[in-house]
């Protein structure tokens, strides 16, 4: 028989401690120096998502659309500056490109799914809108960040040839777009995998809390199919977005490359 | 006149690259930029297609300004660098790169294609022959058989043969030799191999430290200590003519 849920007690969760000690344990074991930073984890984990837990049942309880867009915003805006601090190198006016990239790719797709595929009532309810646009806008940040690491890396190694490219006669968009290709299909592929190896390999995390916590799991992969869905459109939206902002910036109004900024930092 | 340079400065951060240069290019010239490295002849060569502006100063192409329409005049203006930029794909998809916006080269036939080859001395090369399978001249050949095809009526070279064996680089600047007059093209070739240049160029320009100290003839600057001054041993000029 499938029990209602599983319900995760306090005195539960000190048992998953074991884990921890086990782990210091073999740490300690093959000396590997990490006992101080492990412990600091484990304690920043906890107490982390735990204030978590009590400010989101506080948001659960918020049902107005101004407050659910604020803290939309706050979100973003705060993805925003965590890609830009993520940069090896210092893309001129990232964080407005990361900006409007995720705030573009919030709006269109959880949009869609709010209103056209869950049919949430109201819309901005925190109980579909916090956990969707917290993964759409995560998963455009870890896929913008990295997109555009990879975009600047092609740039230095293609310098000859953008400019052999300008030489010819190429707009500073033609000139890149073998780079901005690159670096895209580089963001996509694991995107491409996870779709391909769902379900068969591992069974995912979102998928794998709601049975947990009682849901049907014919329910549960549906969802999960959707968010498999959304993540890909996420991806894709917001990294074409970004680069077509990003790729202006290392171009002049003279359709000259802006090498000086690609010789900074190694 | 098809180049004017009017009090012409470039900066880069605190440093002077090149300092009030004044000059003018007549269609049909062959022109030597020489001097020392560091002298600033790379920068100055940028400027003539616009992939570097003055800081300071004006330049004109065929009287006009020449941020006026700058990807008409990259087109007017071809370059070949000093390492030839091949890119991975066949021998045609090299040529044709430009077709990718220009519906002109996009449209271009196969017998234009080896006429263009065939110019500049590429003969046994197959369309479909991987690009960068080719030794260090035949790229150099294929890069210049793509400036070519965009039918420019000036030719920038930097230092296009530095990296290729003494025999292999006199034969290629023969054929742009060849190509200037049957074309009737202006080249403007940096160089540090005054020697070479001495072969081909009617008029040199010699640069030290960012300023023109020498413009004319390889004959009358002879005369002059502009070599002696931009670094350049007399005695090695002598010995190459």
């Amino acid at each position: 028989m499938r029990p209602d849920f599983y319900v995760l007690s306090w005195s539960d969760l000190l048992v998953s401690l074991f884990f921890i000690a086990f782990s210091l344990f073999l740490i300690k074991k093959w000396k590997l120096g990490l006992e101080n930073t492990l412990l600091i984890g484990s304690l920043r984990t906890f107490v982390q998502l735990t204030l978590m837990g009590y400010v989101l049942t506080w948001f659960f309880d918020q049902q107005h659309w101004a407050f659910m867009l604020m803290l939309l915003l706050i979100m973003i805006l705060i993805a925003s500056y965590e890609g830009t601090r993520r940069q090896k190198n210092s893309i001129p006016h990232f964080f407005p490109a990361m900006l409007v990239a995720l705030l573009s790719s919030a709006i269109i797709i959880l949009g869609t799914i709010l209103l056209f595929i869950l049919d949430v009532e109201p819309w901005y309810s925190p109980y579909a809108a916090i956990p969707i646009g917290g993964m759409i806008i995560g998963n455009g940040l870890n896929s913008t960040a990295l997109t555009a690491n990879r975009f600047v890396g092609e740039l230095k190694h293609r310098e000859k040839e953008i400019e052999t490219l300008l030489a010819l006669g190429a707009t500073p968009k033609l000139a890149v777009f073998d780079a901005m290709k690159t670096s895209i299909h580089a963001a996509l592929i694991p995107n491409i995998n996870a779709m391909m190896t769902v379900g068969l390999v591992q069974l995912p995390g979102v998928m794998t809390g709601q049975i947990l916590a009682g849901i049907d799991p014919i329910i549960a992969v549906r969802y999960q199919i959707m968010i498999m869905y959304m993540w890909f459109t996420t991806a894709t939206m917001a990294n074409m977005i970004m680069l077509a902002i990003v790729y202006r910036q290392y171009f002049t109004s003279k359709m000259q490359l802006r090498r000086e900024l690609l010789r900074e930092k190694a | 006149m098809l180049f004017q340079f009017k009090d012409v400065h470039l900066q880069v951060d605190d440093l002077n690259i090149l300092q009030g240069l004044n000059f003018e290019i007549v269609r049909g010239e062959f022109v030597a930029v020489i001097g020392a490295s560091g002298a600033g002849k790379s920068s100055l060569l940028r400027m003539f297609n616009a992939l570097t502006s003055p800081s300071q100063g004006d330049i004109t192409f065929r009287g006009v300004n020449i941020d006026t329409d700058i990807q008409a005049l990259r087109k007017n203006v071809g370059v070949l660098f000093q390492n030839p930029v091949v890119f991975n794909g066949t021998v045609r998809e090299n040529l044709l790169i430009a077709g990718r916006w220009d519906q002109n080269i996009s449209q271009t036939l196969d017998h234009e294609i080896l006429a263009a080859l065939d110019q500049v001395g590429l003969v046994d090369i197959k369309l479909t022959h991987h690009a960068r399978d080719l030794s260090g001249g035949e790229q150099q050949r294929l890069a210049l058989a793509r400036t070519l095809l965009n039918h420019p009526q000036v030719i920038l070279l930097d230092e296009p043969t530095s990296n290729l064996d003494p025999k292999l680089a006199r034969e290629i600047m023969d054929q742009i030799d060849k190509l200037r007059e049957a074309l009737q093209l202006t080249i403007i070739a940096v160089s540090h191999d005054h020697m070479l240049m001495r072969r081909y160029a009617q008029r040199v320009i010699i640069l030290s430290h960012g300023k023109i100290i020498g413009d004319g003839d390889f004959e009358t600057l002879d005369k002059s200590h502009a070599f002696e001054d931009a670094g350049l041993l007399k005695n090695e000029v002598k010995n190459a003519t």
